[in-house]
C-alpha cells in the first residue's frame, strides 16, 4: 500500500477554543503533511471533506484529531484507509481546562521558562498518531485451508439435543456424540420433571422423549451413540475430530501433558527440555502427537460442550452424622430411581415409605453450607421429590424438607409456592445434626429450626441432596490436541465447572470454538439447560461465521488481524505457546510455534511475551507502539529552566480506556503530563516499550488494566496478570540502569471506577515527582 | 423451647383449620412480617409467626392449648401486610374455632355447630320446642292453671300463679299469654346451667394447657399455677376488655371495634334488664311488659337498638371486607345475634302496634335465637368471651410481655 498521509483536526467541542490551532496544525505541516481543520468534523460536511480527499486519491492514511475513538467510529469509517484517532477531546481539552492551565501570553512563548502543558499534550497526540500511520498496515483476513460449518455437540442429553436442534434449525449440520447407548441423558431416567412452562405449578412428564423424537427426525442431525471424542485437533472452522467407542484405546487418543511432578528428576531438579520431551513421549506412548492430524478424522467448525453432570458421591467424616450407610438413607439421585420405578418403598424392607425427610445441607450446626455442587436445582428437586411422596400417599404421606437455603429462582417461585401449599409437605430451615436408626424408623435431629431450637423428626426414609458434579471435574471431555493440554485451564477457580465468565461472556470458554452449555457450566434445571443450549448453539454459529470471514469471534469481534511471526528470529523459547491464555499456539518438536489463527482472540499476549519481539499484528506491532512512545516529546533542561515531567500510560482499551474517557467527559482533571497509549490488553505490553520510554527520558510508566485473580475482569483472562508479573521482573533491569523501580507502576480499574482514575494517575505522578527527573533526559 | 420436641404433623388438623376459614395457612413462608406488624403481640416470642408454622405443619398440640391465639383480636394488620397472602389473622381465627370445639363437651354438639348441614336440626329442635310450649300455653292455659293451683295452692301467699299476664285492656298483648314465663324460665335456666358446666369443664383443661404451653415455650416466668392469683388477674383485665384497649390498637380493621363494643354493652344491658325483670317478677310479683316510661324499659330499648345496629354493622363489614375471610362459624354467630336483637325489637313494635299474632310470631323467633345463643355459647365463636378473657387474664398473671 502506497500511503498518502493526511491530518484532519476538528475544532469543535472546545478543541478550537482551548488549543493554539496554528501551532497544532504546524505539527503535520512541518512534516509536509496536509492538515485540514473543520469546526464540526463529524458533520456531513466534515466527513465529506475527508471522503473527497480519499476519492481524489490524496489520502488513504489519516490522523483524525477529534474525539475519542470510542465515539463516532461509525462516522469516521473509511474502508480501505488506515485511520488513527488522536483523542484531543476526551483526552486533552475536556479533562484539562484553561482555568486550570491558562494559555501562554505572547511574551511567555519561547521564553525558556513558560510552557503550555495542554498544548504539549495535544501536539504529542498528533505526532504519535502520525508515526503510527507509518508503522501499520491494513489487515488482510486469515483464511483456513479447509473449512467446515458443521457443529459438533458433545453430549446427547437435554442440553445437547436442544443445542443440536437449535443449530440444525438455523441451517447447520450437527453431529451429536453420546457416550451412552441412547439419547436422553439423565433426564430420560426421571419420573417427573420440574415445570418448564406457565403456570409453573405442577410436575410434568419429562420433555426428553419429545426431544429425542425431534432430534431423530431432523435430517440435519447425525446422532452417534456409544461414542466419545478421542481428540479434537486443529482450530475453529477446521477442527479435525476423531471419535471412538467408550473404553477403546486408539492412536488418536489425545496425549496428556506431563503432570508437574514428572517434570523433575530424582533429585528434584527440573528436567531440561530434551529430557522432558523424551519423558513426555514415553508418557504418551502409542498416541500420535497433537500435530499429526487423523486422516480419517471428520471436520467440524465449532463444538458445543454439553457433557452434563453426575451425582456427587457423598462419603467421609463430614457426613458421618447422616447415617449414609443405612439402606433407608439415600441420595436424591437414588430416590429418583426408586420413584421412577413406581410407588416409593423403603429399600431396607420394601414397605411403604410414607414419611420421607429431605436433607439439603450437610453442615451440622457449625455452618450453613449446603452439600457440594448443590444449588437451586437441588432445592427444587427436593420439592419435586417431596411431591412424589404426596402423589403416592395422598391420604397420609408426609414429606419434610430441612434446608439452610431454599433456592427457587425466577418463575420457579410459583413451583415453590405450589409445593409449599401441599398439606403434607413440611418445610423448615434448620441444621441436621444427627440421623439415627431405630428398629422401625429413622430419627432425624435438627437444630435451629423455624419451630424451635431442637426437633426430632421420625421418618421412614431420609434423602440427602447430593450435588451435580460437572463432567469436566472428572476428565477433560473435549480432549483437545492442544499443546497446553486436552482440557480447559483454570477450571479450579470455577469449582471444576467448564470455565466461562458468566457475567461478561457466557458460554465462551478459554478455548475458542468450544462453547459450554447446560450443567457443565453450572447446575441447571431442564428448563434452564434448554435455554442455555440455544445460547451456546448461537455462539458456535457466530464462531463458524466469524472464522469463515477471518475475523475474531470475541471479545474483539470482527478484528481481521492475527499474529504474524517472523520465524527467522524465533529462538523456540515457547513462551508464546505457554502464555497464550487461549492455547491458540501449538509448538512442534523443535519448539517452533504454530499459530492457529482462528483459535486466536487477538489479545497480543504472545506479542507481549516474545523476548525476540517477532510477533506482530497488521495494525498493532512492537514497532508501531514503540515509535509512538518515541514520538512523545521529552522536554529537558535544554528546553526549559524547569521542564515538566513526562509520563507514559499504557491503558487497556477494554475497561480502563473507557473509564479514562469518562474522566474526560466528566471534566475531571489529572496530570496533563501523562501520554496515553491504548493497548489491546495489558498482556500485549512488551517490556521493550517500557525500557525505551525510560531510556528516552520519560519519567515514569504506568500500566492500567483490568482486575485479575479468581474473579478476574480481564477480557483475555490472563493478560493483566501476566503484565503485572512482567512489570515486577522489569525491576532488575531498571536497577542496572540506576533507575528506581517505582518509575514503573501497575494499576487495576473496573469500567465503573472512572472516579478513581485521576487519583491513581496523580498519585503515581507525585510519587515519581518525589524521585526527581529521569537522569536519561536529554541524552 | 424444650429439648428435642417431636412434631407429629396431623393432616386432619390442617384440613380442619382450612375448613374453618384458614385455607391460606400453607402459604406462609415464615418471613415474620406478621409478628412485626401485629400491634398487640408481646415482644417475647411474638405471635403469629410461630403459630403459622405450627399450623402449616399441622401441630395441633402447639396450637389448641396456646393462650397466644386468644390474645389475637383479629385486627387483620398481619393479613394486610402478609406478602404471601397467608392471612394469619384468619388462620388464627380458625385455630380458635378449632380450640373451642376441642375443649367443649359433648364433642358431637361442638362439631355440629361448625357444620352447615346440621343447621336445620339446631334451629328445628328449639323451634319445635317453643312451638310446643306455645300450644300448651295458649290451648291448655286453663288446665295448667288448675294443675298449678293443685300443686301450690295458696303457697307464698297466693302469689304463685300460672299466668303472669296483666289483667285489663291496657295490656292486651302479653307474651306470657303466648309462651308461659314458667316455660321460658324452665327452658333457659337449665340451659344456662348446662353452658356454665360446659365452660367449667373446658376451663379446667384449658387453663392447665395454656400454662403448660407457656412454660414449654418460655412465655412465662411462673412455674406453678396459682388459681387465686389467676382469678385476680382475670378481674384485672376486665376494665381493659370493656374499654376495648387491645382492639383499639388495630389498624386494618379499626372500624370493627365500635360495633363490637356496641354488641358487648348491649348484652351487658340486656343482662341487667333480664335480671331486674326476673327479680321484679318472682320477688315483687310485677310482670311485664313494662310501660315505655320505665327506666328499665329505656335501658332495654337502648340495648336492643344497639345490639341490632352493632351486629348489623358487623355483618355489613364482613360483607364488604374482601381481605378478611368470613367462614360459616362467623355467619352463624352473627346471624344469631342479629336475629336475636331484631326479633326482640320487632316483637315490641308489633306489640305496641297491637298486632298480636305478629308480635307472638316474632317472640317465637326471639326465643329460638336466645336458645341458640345460650345453649351453644360454649361451642360457638361466642365462647371467645370466656376464653379470650381467661387468656388475657393468664397473660397478665404470667407476665407475658
Amino acid at each position: 500500500m502506497d500511503k498518502k498521509y493526511g491530518v484532519y483536526i476538528c475544532t469543535g467541542c472546545g478543541i478550537g477554543e482551548t488549543l493554539d490551532m496554528e501551532a497544532l496544525t504546524g505539527v503535520p505541516g512541518d512534516e509536509g503533511i496536509n492538515c485540514t481543520t473543520h469546526p464540526f468534523l463529524c458533520s456531513k460536511a466534515g466527513v465529506e471533506i475527508i471522503q473527497k480527499d480519499i476519492d481524489e486519491g490524496k489520502v488513504n492514511a489519516m490522523v483524525i484529531g477529534a474525539c475519542s475513538r470510542r465515539v463516532n467510529f461509525d462516522v469516521f469509517n473509511f474502508p480501505g484507509c488506515i485511520i488513527e484517532r488522536a483523542n484531543l477531546r476526551e483526552g486533552v481539552v475536556w479533562p484539562h481546562s484553561r482555568e486550570t492551565y491558562p494559555a501562554l501570553a505572547e511574551d511567555q512563548k519561547d521564553d525558556g521558562e513558560h510552557f503550555d502543558r495542554i498544548q504539549m499534550k495535544a501536539q504529542d497526540y498528533i505526532k504519535m498518531g502520525m508515526i503510527r500511520l507509518e508503522k501499520v498496515k491494513l489487515p488482510e483476513p486469515y483464511q483456513t485451508q479447509s473449512f467446515s460449518k458443521k457443529v459438533l455437540v458433545i453430549g446427547g442429553g437435554v442440553t445437547g439435543m436442544s443445542a443440536a436442534l437449535d443449530a440444525a434449525k438455523a441451517g447447520y449440520e450437527v453431529t451429536i456424540v453420546e457416550k451412552a447407548a441412547s439419547l436422553g441423558g439423565y433426564a430420560a431416567k426421571l419420573r417427573s420433571q420440574m415445570p418448564v412452562r406457565s403456570p409453573f405449578e405442577t410436575l410434568q412428564a419429562p420433555v426428553v422423549e419429545a426431544l429425542v423424537q425431534e432430534v431423530e427426525g431432523n435430517a440435519n442431525i447425525d446422532v452417534r451413540t456409544n461414542s466419545l471424542v478421542a481428540r479434537i485437533a486443529g482450530q475453529p472452522g477446521e477442527f479435525t475430530v476423531t471419535m471412538k467407542k467408550p473404553g477403546e484405546k486408539i492412536p488418536f487418543d489425545v496425549p496428556f501433558p506431563l503432570p508437574p511432578e514428572e517434570l523433575v528428576d530424582e533429585n528434584g531438579k527440573e528436567l531440561d527440555a530434551d529430557a522432558a520431551h523424551e519423558k513426555y513421549l514415553k508418557f504418551n506412548e502409542g498416541r500420535e502427537d497433537i500435530l499429526s492430524l487423523d486422516p480419517n478424522g471428520e471436520l467440524y467448525g465449532a463444538v458445543v460442550l454439553a457433557a452434563g453432570w453426575r451425582p456427587d458421591v457423598l462419603e467421609g467424616e463430614a457426613y458421618k452424622h447422616l447415617a449414609l450407610d443405612n439402606p433407608d438413607v439415600v441420595t436424591n439421585d437414588e430416590f429418583e430411581m426408586i420413584a421412577a420405578k413406581g410407588k416409593i418403598l423403603r429399600p431396607s424392607n420394601g414397605k411403604e415409605a410414607k414419611t420421607v425427610l429431605f436433607i439439603q445441607s450437610a453442615g451440622k450446626d457449625e455452618d450453613d453450607s449446603d452439600f457440594e455442587y448443590t444449588g437451586s436445582v437441588t432445592s427444587m428437586v427436593a420439592l419435586k421429590q417431596a411431591r412424589y411422596v404426596r402423589e403416592d400417599y395422598p391420604a397420609d404421606g408426609k414429606a419434610y424438607v430441612i434446608y439452610q437455603h431454599m433456592r427457587t429462582p425466577g418463575l420457579q417461585e410459583y413451583f415453590y409456592k405450589a409445593m409449599q401449599q401441599d398439606d403434607g409437605i413440611f418445610l423448615t430451615k434448620g441444621a441436621v445434626t444427627d440421623v439415627t436408626a431405630t428398629s422401625s424408623e429413622l430419627m432425624v435431629t435438627a437444630k435451629n429450626t423455624l419451630l424451635g431450637d431442637s426437633l426430632v423428626l421420625k421418618a421412614d426414609m431420609v434423602v440427602v441432596a447430593s450435588g451435580m458434579v460437572p463432567a469436566t471435574k472428572d476428565n477433560p471431555v473435549i480432549n483437545l490436541a492442544y499443546r497446553q493440554g486436552p482440557g480447559f485451564r483454570d477450571n479450579d477457580i470455577f469449582g471444576q465447572y467448564a470455565d466461562s465468565n458468566y457475567i461478561c461472556f457466557p458460554y465462551e470458554t478459554q478455548r475458542t470454538g468450544i462453547y459450554a452449555a447446560g450443567t457443565v457450566r453450572r447446575a441447571m434445571t431442564i428448563e434452564e439447560s434448554m435455554e442455555d443450549a440455544a445460547g451456546a448453539a448461537l455462539k458456535a454459529i457466530q464462531c463458524i461465521e466469524s472464522a469463515n470471514r477471518g475475523m475474531a469471534v470475541h471479545p474483539r469481534s470482527g478484528d481481521t488481524t492475527f499474529p504474524d511471526f517472523f520465524f527467522q528470529r524465533c529462538t523456540q523459547c515457547k513462551r508464546c505457546t505457554v502464555e497464550c491464555p487461549f492455547g491458540a499456539l501449538d509448538d512442534d518438536a523443535r519448539g517452533t510455534p504454530k499459530a492457529n489463527p482462528t483459535r486466536c482472540r487477538r489479545c497480543g499476549t504472545c506479542m507481549g511475551a516474545c523476548p525476540e519481539r517477532i510477533i506482530s499484528f497488521a495494525d498493532y506491532t512492537i514497532d508501531s507502539i514503540g515509535s509512538q512512545v518515541k514520538a512523545i516529546s521529552v522536554p529537558s533542561e535544554d528546553d526549559y529552566s524547569e521542564p515538566p515531567l513526562r509520563f507514559l500510560a499504557l491503558v487497556c482499551e477494554n475497561d480502563a480506556l473507557p473509564a479514562l474517557d469518562m474522566v474526560g467527559m466528566n471534566r475531571v482533571d489529572y496530570s496533563p503530563d501523562v501520554r496515553v497509549i491504548p493497548v489491546r490488553c495489558l498482556g500485549s505490553v512488551n517490556t521493550i516499550w517500557i525500557k525505551d520510554a525510560l531510556a528516552q527520558g520519560i519519567d515514569g510508566v504506568i500500566l492500567i488494566g483490568c482486575k485479575h485473580g479468581d474473579d478476574y475482569q480481564c477480557h483475555f483472562v490472563k493478560g493483566s496478570e501476566l503484565a503485572q508479573i512482567r512489570v515486577k521482573k522489569i525491576g532488575d533491569a531498571l536497577a542496572s540502569l540506576a533507575l528506581e523501580e517505582e518509575r514503573v507502576a501497575f494499576a487495576e480499574v473496573a469500567i465503573d471506577e472512572y472516579d478513581k482514575l485521576p487519583q491513581i494517575i496523580n498519585d503515581f505522578v507525585e510519587e515519581v515527582d518525589a524521585l526527581g527527573p529521569n537522569p536519561f533526559k536529554g541524552f | 423451647m424444650s429439648a428435642n420436641y417431636i412434631p407429629q404433623p396431623d393432616l386432619g388438623f390442617i384440613a380442619e383449620i382450612k375448613g374453618l376459614g384458614g385455607e391460606t395457612l400453607k402459604k406462609c413462608y415464615q418471613c415474620a412480617t406478621c409478628s412485626v406488624a401485629c400491634p398487640i403481640a408481646p415482644e417475647n416470642s411474638p405471635f403469629p409467626r410461630k403459630e403459622m408454622i405450627a399450623a402449616s405443619w399441622g401441630l395441633k398440640d402447639k396450637l389448641i392449648g396456646n393462650a397466644d391465639i386468644w390474645l389475637c383480636h383479629q385486627c387483620g394488620d398481619c393479613t394486610d401486610m402478609c406478602p404471601r397472602g397467608a392471612a394469619p389473622g384468619d388462620v388464627l381465627a380458625a385455630i380458635r374455632s378449632a380450640a373451642i370445639t376441642e375443649y367443649a363437651t359433648p364433642k358431637a354438639l361442638a362439631k355440629a355447630i361448625n357444620d352447615p348441614s346440621k343447621l336445620p336440626l339446631l334451629l328445628g329442635i328449639p323451634a319445635a320446642w317453643f312451638a310446643l310450649l306455645a300450644i300448651i300455653t295458649t290451648a291448655f292455659g286453663g288446665i295448667m292453671e288448675k294443675i298449678f293451683h293443685a300443686l301450690f295452692g295458696d303457697a307464698l301467699g297466693g302469689r304463685l300463679h300460672w299466668s303472669h299476664a296483666h289483667e285489663g285492656a291496657e295490656h292486651v298483648i302479653a307474651h306470657s299469654n303466648f309462651v308461659s314465663t314458667w316455660f321460658v324460665d324452665m327452658t333457659f335456666v337449665p340451659t344456662a346451667i348446662f353452658a356454665t358446666v360446659v365452660f367449667f369443664l373446658a376451663l379446667k383443661r384449658f387453663i392447665v394447657d395454656i400454662h403448660d404451653n407457656a412454660v414449654l415455650e418460655g412465655k412465662t416466668d411462673k412455674t406453678s399455677l396459682d388459681y387465686k392469683a389467676l382469678l385476680q388477674s382475670v378481674i384485672n383485665v376486665i376494665p381493659m376488655v370493656l374499654k376495648h384497649d387491645k382492639f383499639n390498637q388495630c389498624e386494618a380493621n379499626k372500624d370493627r371495634s365500635t360495633p363490637h363494643m356496641m354488641v358487648l354493652f348491649a348484652f351487658i344491658g340486656l343482662f341487667i334488664v333480664t335480671a331486674v325483670c326476673g327479680i321484679m317478677l318472682y320477688v315483687g310479683g310485677y310482670a311485664g311488659p313494662y310501660p315505655q316510661l320505665n327506666p328499665i324499659k329505656w335501658l332495654a330499648n337502648i340495648a336492643g337498638v344497639s345490639l341490632v345496629i352493632g351486629s348489623g354493622m358487623m355483618i355489613k363489614n364482613r360483607l364488604t371486607n374482601k381481605t378478611q375471610v368470613t367462614a360459616y362459624k362467623d355467619w352463624f354467630i352473627l346471624g344469631i345475634v342479629f336475629a336475636l336483637g331484631l326479633s326482640g325489637m320487632l316483637t315490641e313494635m308489633a306489640r305496641l302496634a297491637e298486632i298480636a299474632w305478629l308480635s307472638y310470631f316474632f317472640y317465637w323467633i326471639h326465643l329460638i335465637a336466645i336458645f341458640e345463643l345460650f345453649a351453644f355459647l360454649p361451642f360457638s365463636k361466642m365462647a371467645h368471651i370466656v376464653y379470650r378473657t381467661v387468656a388475657m387474664g393468664y397473660a397478665d398473671y404470667a407476665n407475658r410481655k
